[in-house]
């Protein structure tokens, strides 16, 4: 009997071994191959557009030394930390107003309203707040024309304020959508229970619901923080190659000057640097995190 | 019975709507301080509703809820000397058993030290001594209630409500719960108001109950009056099991009423048996425990009318007889405790059923 089950148990694993191979052999192939193959270079020279295998660390002394790529790095992190607290500020409220205040027959209108920019490119979105922010602008036309100002305004254009602007709007639903999700899970007997316990509607939000959100809030964070840091359209287009970030130096190093071991490391420093973050952030959120219901 | 104790919450024509639905059609009625008061009645019959009018949870319409002498119009719900055991129990998940119960006491003046030792004689007051540390998720569902218990007593409110508190709970549990509430209540008493659906809870628990139906309180009188003389069929229907036999009003005069019961015969009634008619076909009711089945060469000085018994319900401590009574259509139920040397009588025997005039109700 036990054998009977135990070979049933080999072959329900090996079928599903092999309904999964062909992702796996896929992210074998497209994923962990290219990031050992960026592993590798990151450790040896490169001299003149050649590599030198020469195996150590002197990549990632120049990377972590280096004042330009400080510099570059520590603004990526500015703008994509910017960027997630803006966007997250945005989204909360958003996603509160439709779970509490929208009635429940017009819940998936809304949502699927909010989803709408996505049917957009990435890139056409940024490109279209260049055309609102730009020199030439849409405001700054605009405000000309009616007379409030005499010469464009240049500190709406190519500054760290316009980058966080436009990746916020960009990645307003992607927060919108789980804080929706853990808000609507609160059962709403607890907010009553609050205010019968004698709290007001801002103390019992500050005690109940916003706790009971933090998976979602947590979930928002690392979906908005993790790309942004590596973002590459937007400090081009909207910094107007000002404002380059480490995607961007990514770029010079691996194509423009053809070096790639450095710019391998400068890849491999980006992902430690937002691998410590999110384990970091999440491991100080953790007590939200246990099992809730 | 003392009449004398003071009112804790008045209703005084209240009305409620939700759109065009009129869901408290003019509630007036007085609870009394330190009294065991249920809402009684079928699931959508506002009862739940106007619980929540004295949570401060849904406004009124027109209409005055008064708390204590004190208009609530104006009075919202966190600053109501009211606190709530909810149907869910509502018990937060994010908190320990002793976070959950100290809930109320952020503004509490009192120390930290206080504070804990008031959680804790709070918990023991329900049982959980001890269960402090214990994360909310991981309680049974008597657990929960017993937090949210503490949880609303430890603010030591002028009134408990309750919204079907035991409705989740198992048959035995929901038994023994129902007797610690009432040994509860009389410990700290407080003034509890209690909604249920379920007449035998109420009937248990109350002091006094307030049976509901369409928004609009039927009856409202103390278990034993409701069980005996309920006010309308509607009322007697849904409390308990009761027979309806048609009768016909013969004559009244002197405060007694004569009728003839069809298969019971002439019966002269007291005006007490009779509720203000209402303009139904008139019926006599009948609990099945007032009638007794007479076994062969028994005799009663009770009024007795021969019968046919065409269906036998066992019940374990007791035996449930469908019985045709004098050659009529008519059926009655009757009960009979099961007492040793008492045989389960057959489908089809005749037997005599005595039964008393006292026993019964008419409505008209």
């Amino acid at each position: 009997m036990a054998k009977a089950k135990s070979g049933l148990g080999r072959s329900e694993k090996a079928s599903g071994l092999l309904m999964i191979s062909p992702t796996a052999l896929y992210a074998v192939l497209l994923l962990a191959a290219p990031l050992g193959t960026v592993l590798v270079y990151s450790l040896v020279s490169g001299k003149g557009g050649n590599i030198v295998w020469d195996f150590g660390l002197q990549n990632y002394i120049e990377v972590w030394t280096g004042p330009v790529y400080r510099a570059i790095m520590l603004r990526s992190l500015i703008v994509s930390l910017s960027v997630t607290v803006v966007t997250v500020l945005i989204a909360y409220p958003i996603a509160y107003f439709v779970s509490f205040y929208v009635p429940p027959e017009k819940k998936s209108l809304w949502l699927f309203l909010i989803t709408i920019p996505f049917w957009t490119s990435y890139l056409i979105r940024v490109f279209l707040w260049k055309v609102i922010l730009g020199y030439n602008g849409v405001i700054n036309s605009g405000l000309m024309s009616v007379g409030v100002i005499d010469a464009p305004l240049t500190w709406i254009n190519y500054n760290i304020g316009a980058l966080v602007m436009t990746l916020a709007h960009a990645y307003a639903p992607f927060a919108i959508l789980p804080i929706f999700v853990s808000l609507e899970k609160i059962d709403r007997s607890l907010l009553e229970a609050g205010q019968d316990l004698g709290e007001s509607k801002l103390m019992t939000f500050l005690r109940v619901t916003l706790p009971l959100s933090m998976g979602g809030v947590i979930a928002a964070v690392l979906i908005v923080f993790i790309p942004t840091i590596g973002d590459y359209v937007t400090p081009d287009l909207i910094g107007g190659g000002k404002l380059p970030m480490i995607a961007n130096m990514m770029e010079v190093q691996m194509l423009k000057i053809n070096n790639k071991p450095l710019g391998s490391a400068i890849a491999v420093s980006a992902m430690a640097i937002v691998a410590v973050i999110s384990v970091l952030f999440v491991l100080a959120n953790r007590r939200f995190l246990g099992p809730q219901k | 019975m003392t009449t004398t104790k003071p009112t804790m919450i008045e209703f005084r024509d209240v009305h409620k709507y939700y759109g065009d639905y009129h869901a408290l059609r003019g509630i007036s009625a007085t609870i009394r301080a330190g009294e065991f008061f249920s809402l009684l009645g079928p699931s959508g019959c506002g009862k739940t509703t106007l619980l929540r009018t004295i949570a401060g949870f849904e406004g009124i319409d027109t209409g005055v809820v008064l708390i204590d002498r004190k208009d609530m119009a104006r009075v919202p719900a966190n600053e109501r000397p009211t606190n709530m055991v909810f149907q869910s129990y509502a018990i937060f998940p994010h908190m320990s058993v002793e976070e959950n119960v100290g809930f109320g006491l952020r503004r509490d003046p009192r120390t930290k030290t206080e504070k804990q030792a008031a959680v804790e004689e709070a918990l023991a007051m329900v049982g959980l001594k001890g269960f402090g540390k214990r994360a909310a998720h991981a309680l049974s569902g008597g657990q929960r209630q017993r937090v949210a218990l503490a949880r609303a007593l430890i603010l030591k409110p002028k009134v408990l409500l309750l919204d079907e508190p035991l409705s989740a709970l198992d048959k035995k549990m929901r038994e023994h719960m129902q007797v610690e509430l009432i040994k509860l209540q009389r410990q700290v008493g407080i003034t509890f108001v209690l909604v249920t659906h379920d007449q035998e809870e109420a009937l248990v628990m109350s002091d006094r109950i307030a049976v509901m139906f369409d928004g609009e309180i039927a009856q409202l009188a103390d278990p034993e009056t409701l069980y005996r003389r309920p006010n309308s069929k509607k009322v007697a229907d849904f409390i308990g099991t009761m027979n309806f036999i048609p009768a016909t009003v013969l004559g009244e005069s002197g405060g007694r009423i004569e009728i003839e019961a069809k298969g019971l015969g002439r019966v002269e009634l007291m005006a007490e048996q009779c509720p203000a008619g209402r303009g139904d076909a008139p019926m006599v009711g009948l609990r099945p425990e007032t009638l007794t089945l007479l076994y062969p060469g028994q005799t009663s000085t009770e009024r007795t009318v021969a019968g046919v018994i065409d269906e036998v319900i066992y019940f374990g401590d007791m035996t449930y007889y469908d019985v045709y009574l004098g050659g009529t259509d008519v059926e009655v139920r009757l009960s009979m405790r099961n007492v040793p040397g008492r045989l389960i009588m057959d489908v089809g025997t005749s037997v005599d059923v005595a039964w008393s005039p006292e026993a019964l109700v008419l409505f008209r």
